[in-house]
């Protein structure tokens, strides 16, 4: 069962910097009646612990949580065996299970699953209603674990609670409770990290993790980006833990390092200076002077390679600008990048940010740069008044530029390639070059044979 | 195919899970519906994702910004509050946010959670000025048909007066969800070729079809609004299009007894669209325009053109019921074999499909007969399971969601046009599969 205490814990989290300044039990934000957007707590949950491939997710609830979300994220993975992360698994739950309660269903869809499908461990969330109607899912799970000897895993996290941030952090609660520390790993080495928070969306983790193997880091396990819930047992013996983009499981770390004495860091990997940023975050964390050097000289090396390749593009891109309204960490992390690429960021949206991302949004932008409160209505102008190339922005904003008559690129739409390491930022310069190159933005402004000049 | 176990056609289930569901939810088709509704506020009642997920969901098949709110229900309110709360503090705080926004109805539709916890939200229409609309959607009940169909009937149920005057040329369609934007529209403009003045309810013409303007996805852009929903019970004829509809039509008819009520199942093939033609003609007493003469040769061109191919091919259609009756007997009409039926949920239209299999299941289900059949119409989630068989299936993606193509708004397959367009398509994948796919 999820309890309030639990939830009034991780919406009091010590260790992340926007509670730092409120007063005590002010906490995070819990969604107002009308005001909340965005995924609810489930969804939170879900994107957390859904990479692990060889897991089988089971969603114990009504139609709506699992049928309109299956299959939509990009969150790749190498697994060899059968992927479930691209499969849905839903108890369905109809009326007579509300009135009865779903018990019985839920111990018959475990024993289903296990007979056809063979999973290493399987993943029950509970939802709104079952968790209203008081299913028992923790002692089902427990059952079913002993009967079929695999983990089986509940995640309390349903939506009511609040919203995806505090899902991900009860998702994080749940591996700490059931999975870390249950499994030795076959081998450590003194170079061990855990990877916290990157899904691997699109195969962002591989475009970094081909330099952490030739700088000697060793990736013991990851939650969850191309995971294996085989592997996330063994973290205890992790030397570091790396959070990557993601407040939501700091959590997990504070705890992991106070009962395992793993200590974290949080890093980025979007553009070019937060990738090498990242990697000297690691390595220095790590401690050892030969890795330090070693790191050191790939980054140097990455650096020359992605330079020589970017040169084309900075050509291409000399004084041109961008205002960028896309929230949370994007809002710099994407400047970052376009920087890298010799684009003069204008302005950016502030509106959702954490304290911590304001700041970094002005540390890159600098003094010049303006960080937009109110997006929606303040893009217009400030395209106007400095002259903006280009606007990436949420579909929403699309008009706005084709108002304008500039650029356009939707952000936040489900990408197909990765933006993340090195090379994800030749595939930005990609997509900017035939942004800018593309003269359907000014054709579709055009007025109308009936329309007025 | 002997060694596939028979499943049996029930409103039982026939496992205790789903993988890899087909089934969407009562809400999310409330919710669209809603979205047909001009200057309508469709709000969820529920927690917030129920609402974004069902928003993400629209904007992804639709490719244009969906009006969606919700009353984001916490864990306080879902033990202390019995609705009308979160309701009408949403409804406030949405307004006082953006007060350009200016909605004319507000549609809320209920979710799971809300039902579970017994909300009365009857109530909310006396403590607001906006006309309101609820409807009761649990999403452990029916599926996105049903609730598309609960919307429609308490749209007319709460908001149409009660007369007997009928106006003679005035016509209301009452199209099944599955039913795009323009075939919406195209329905419409056949019926107002007869003379009708035509409405539909709900609308989705103006809405979601892929329509460049300013301020999407604030409000509903449907092409009815209240006050035409108001005096809908002057129309002197009522058509339903597809079986879930038939309730909207019931509730129409309490409030005129005088109106005709004319019911198709779908309007697919040459059959049921010369049926529709027939009964419009007789009304109106008119011959139909040239256009529509004309269509109906080129339909029966394109069913002898499209018989070879489609006579001699097998087809796996899964789909809301209402959309698969209609697939399955225009195909049929032109020889095709249906080896199943896998439906979302169950209806009793889905009893007078003659195929082999029809049941209610899921795509683990329905990928038993993918192995074995030509071409298989389903929706976005098909596409990977038929890449990872060994034979070259052909697929048609129709139904929600399809996250791969772009125009799902702009595909006909109603009336004789677009039931031609539909049979091209299913003729030249066949041939591309069958003469020149991957083992050939």
């Amino acid at each position: 069962m999820v309890s309030r205490a639990k939830i009034k814990e991780l919406m009091n989290e010590s260790a992340c910097s926007h509670n730092k300044d409120k007063k005590k039990g002010e906490g995070c934000d819990m969604p107002k009646p009308g005001m909340a957007a965005g995924g609810c707590a489930f969804d939170g949950a879900q994107i957390s612990l859904f990479p692990y491939a060889d897991a089988v997710h089971l969603v114990h609830g009504p139609q709506t949580c699992l049928g309109a979300s299956w299959e939509t994220r990009e969150t790749l993975s190498s697994y060899a065996g059968r992927n479930h992360t691209v499969m849905g698994f839903t108890t369905g739950i109809t009326t007579n299970d509300v009135i009865f309660g779903g018990d019985k269903r839920l111990k018959d869809s475990i024993d289903y699953i296990v007979a056809k499908y063979a999973p290493e461990a399987i993943f029950v969330y509970s939802t709104c209603v079952t968790a209203m109607v008081g299913d028992d899912i923790d002692m089902t799970c427990k059952l079913g674990s002993q009967a079929h000897n695999i983990p089986i895993v509940p995640v309390h996290a349903p939506g009511f609670v609040g919203g995806k941030n505090l899902g991900s952090r009860l998702a994080g609660e749940a591996v700490l409770e059931h999975l870390i520390g249950t499994k030795e790993p076959e081998f450590t080495t003194p170079f061990d990290i855990n990877l916290i928070g990157d899904y691997n969306v699109t195969g962002d983790m591989w475009e970094y993790l081909p330099i952490f193997e030739k700088i000697g880091i060793r990736v013991l396990s990851s939650l969850s980006g191309d995971g294996r819930v085989g592997d996330i047992r063994t973290a205890h013996r992790a030397k570091l833990n790396v959070i990557v983009c993601a407040k939501s499981l700091i959590t997990l770390c504070r705890k992991m390092q106070e009962n395992y004495n793993i200590p974290w860091v949080s890093v980025s990997f979007y553009g070019k200076r937060d990738t090498s940023f990242a990697i000297m975050e690691i390595v220095n964390a790590l401690g050892d002077e030969a890795l330090i050097q070693k790191a050191k000289e790939v980054i140097a090396e990455e650096e020359a390679k992605l330079e020589a390749k970017l040169l084309p593009y900075k050509k291409l891109f000399a004084g041109k600008k961008a205002v960028l309204n896309t929230g949370g960490n994007k809002a710099w992390s994407i400047a970052s990048g376009l920087q890298d690429l010799g684009i003069e960021v204008v302005a950016t949206s502030v509106r959702k940010s954490t304290a911590e991302d304001k700041e970094k949004a002005r540390e890159y932008l600098g003094a010049e740069g303006i960080l937009m409160m109110a997006p929606a209505s303040e893009q217009s102008k400030i395209i106007d008044e400095k002259n903006a190339d280009i606007l990436l922005a949420g579909g929403r904003s699309l008009y706005t530029a084709i108002k304008k008559k500039i650029s356009f690129i939707d952000v936040n739409q489900e990408k197909k390639v990765s933006y993340g390491g090195y090379n994800g930022l030749l595939n930005l310069a990609e997509d900017l070059k035939y942004a800018f190159a593309n003269p359907v933005f000014a054709n579709v402004s055009k007025k109308a044979p009936w329309e007025e000049e | 195919m002997e060694n596939i176990p028979k499943i049996e056609l029930s409103k039982h289930e026939h496992k205790p899970l789903q993988v890899n569901p087909i089934k969407l939810s009562q809400p999310m088709g409330a919710a669209l519906a809603f979205m047909g509704i001009k200057n309508c506020m469709p709000l969820m009642h529920g927690s917030q994702g129920c609402a974004s997920y069902a928003k993400v969901f629209y904007t992804r098949h639709f490719n244009e910004p969906i009006p969606l709110y919700n009353t984001s229900v916490g864990d306080i309110t879902a033990i202390l509050d019995g609705g009308d709360f979160s309701i009408l503090m949403a409804i406030e705080n949405i307004t006082k946010k953006n007060t350009s926004l200016k909605p004319e109805i507000i549609g809320l539709c209920t979710t799971g959670l809300t039902e579970t916890k017994g909300d009365d939200v009857r109530n909310v229409a006396t403590h607001i000025e906006i006309p309101y609309c609820y409807v009761n959607t649990p999403d452990y009940e029916g599926g996105m048909e049903s609730g598309w169909a609960l919307t429609a009937k308490a749209l007319i149920k709460q908001h149409t007066k009660e007369t007997i005057e009928l106006q003679a040329n005035k016509l209301l369609l009452l199209p099944h969800v599955s039913i795009q934007p323009i075939e919406v529209e195209k329905i419409k403009e056949f019926c107002e070729s007869f003379g009708f003045e035509s409405y539909a309810l709900p609308d989705l013409s103006t809405s979601l079809d892929g329509y460049l303007s300013q301020n999407q996805g604030k409000l509903g852009t449907g092409a009815i609004g209240i006050e035409e929903i108001r005096e809908l019970g002057t129309c002197a004829t009522v058509v339903s299009i597809g079986h879930s509809m038939q309730i909207a039509a019931k509730a129409l008819l309490e409030k005129n007894p005088n109106i005709l009520h004319l019911h198709f199942d779908h309007l697919m093939g040459q059959q049921n669209n010369d049926n529709f033609v027939s009964v419009l003609m007789k009304i109106r007493q008119i011959q139909p325009k040239s256009f529509i003469k004309r269509w109906r040769g080129r339909l029966q061109d394109a069913m002898l053109d499209s018989h070879f191919l489609i006579g001699s091919s097998h087809f796996v259609i899964t789909g809301e019921p209402d959309m698969c009756v209609g697939m399955c007997e225009l195909l049929q009409s032109v020889g095709g074999t249906i080896d199943a039926v896998i439906a979302t949920t169950y209806s009793t239209v889905l009893e007078r499909i003659s195929a082999q299999n029809v049941f209610v299941g899921d795509l683990e289900d329905a990928q038993i007969y993918f192995e074995n059949t030509d071409l298989v119409i389903s929706n976005y989630h098909a596409e990977r399971l038929l890449h990872m068989q060994e034979r070259d299936t052909g697929l048609i993606l129709r139904g929600f969601p399809n996250y791969e193509e772009l125009g799902n708004q702009l595909k006909n397959d109603q009336l004789y046009e677009g039931s031609t367009y539909f049979l091209f398509e299913v003729a030249n994948k066949l041939r591309e599969v069958k003469y020149h796919g991957k083992h050939n």
